[in-house]
């Protein structure tokens, strides 16, 4: 009788350690459930902003490449302008020069304009670099998170050395940093400025 | 007014560059570049500046925290403001605003909007 209370108590002890036990896994998780579902929702919003960065950059630089090829197409008429001038020189037809040159200044003064287009188009490199920061910003964030719950599980050993290992640059961003979406117009934030400097002039 | 001295602050170096060449375009020479709030308010002690065009988010100070510096500050109540940024929220607007900037241009911008609104600014309307 005493051998079977004996083989009972223990069983009981030890259903009680395993019941403790469990618990301890069961609250440890819960603990990583925010971590992990942090992370989870943080994947397709970062892949989404490094397509978006790719679509911005892909329009942007197309842009930039027609002006660059009608620029060049421009250039060579400007070049084969230039020859024919150098023949009608030679042969003393000073009229038909006069208005090839007229001609060619046009192309030229087009092609000039045409350069500070690319000029201004260049603003997308300040906004995707701001885009690419977020996007970095977030991808960190998962880094963090995951690290979080390698160390609650104290299971560091069983990952392999993180490979790599770099100072954290310090990201400042607009998260809503858009080269085509402007948030608010342009003509409605001078009716806001507008407003204000009339009532301070009233 | 062409002869006036622009300080332009941006942390972005294309930005500052497409800002300095767009202001030479429309005829204003003389632009000192800031890369970000603190030097800026380096620069502003040192050189006497007439206008001032800055960036929101900037490294060390960014552009808010410069604009809401330089209106504590009596020397520089009335320098004219122009915030060029991306930061097109409504909130953030109207946050520069209060901080008392004079005018604000959502990047990326063209060079006839970035001339107008000097133009305004140096005015005393903002539109």
């Amino acid at each position: 009788m005493t051998t079977s209370n004996n083989i009972k108590d223990k069983f009981q002890l030890e259903i009680v350690s395993l019941t403790e036990t469990f618990n301890e896994i069961v609250k440890k998780f819960k603990s990583l459930h925010s971590s992990i579902t942090e992370s989870y929702n943080k994947v397709p919003k970062a892949t989404k902003q490094l397509d978006k960065i790719n679509e911005q950059t892909e329009v942007a630089t197309n842009q930039m490449l027609d002006k660059v090829e009608a620029i060049t197409e421009r250039e060579q008429d400007i070049s084969g302008g230039l020859g024919e001038i150098e023949k009608l020189a030679k042969e003393g037809k000073d009229d038909e020069i006069c208005e090839l040159v007229v001609k060619l200044k046009s192309k030229s003064e087009i092609n000039v304009a045409d350069a500070y287009i690319i000029m201004d188009a260049l603003q997308f490199q300040d906004i995707t670099a701001q885009q690419m920061d977020h996007a970095a910003s977030m991808l960190e964030d998962i880094e963090s998170k995951l690290n979080d719950i390698v160390e609650a599980l104290n299971a560091s050993s069983a990952f392999p050395e993180k490979g790599g290992a770099y100072e954290k640059k310090i990201r400042i961003f607009d998260p809503h940093a858009d080269l085509f979406e402007k948030k608010t117009e342009q003509r409605e934030i001078d009716t806001m400025f507008d407003k204000v400097t009339k009532q301070k002039i009233e | 007014m062409a002869n006036m001295k622009i300080l332009a602050v941006d942390d972005s170096p294309t930005m500052r560059r497409i800002i300095v060449n767009t202001l030479k375009r429309a005829g204003f020479d003389d632009v000192i570049e800031a890369n970000d709030g603190k030097e800026a308010m380096e620069k502003l002690k040192s050189e006497a500046i007439d206008f001032l065009i800055t960036d929101w988010n900037m490294p060390e100070m960014d552009g808010l925290t410069l604009v809401t510096n330089l209106r504590e500050d009596a020397k520089f109540k009335s320098l004219p403001i122009l915030m060029v940024t991306t930061r097109s929220v409504k909130e953030d607007i109207v946050e520069a605003l209060k901080a008392g900037v004079n005018n604000y241009i959502v990047k990326p911008f063209t060079p006839d909007t970035l001339k107008e609104k000097i133009d305004q600014v140096l005015s005393g309307q903002s539109k």
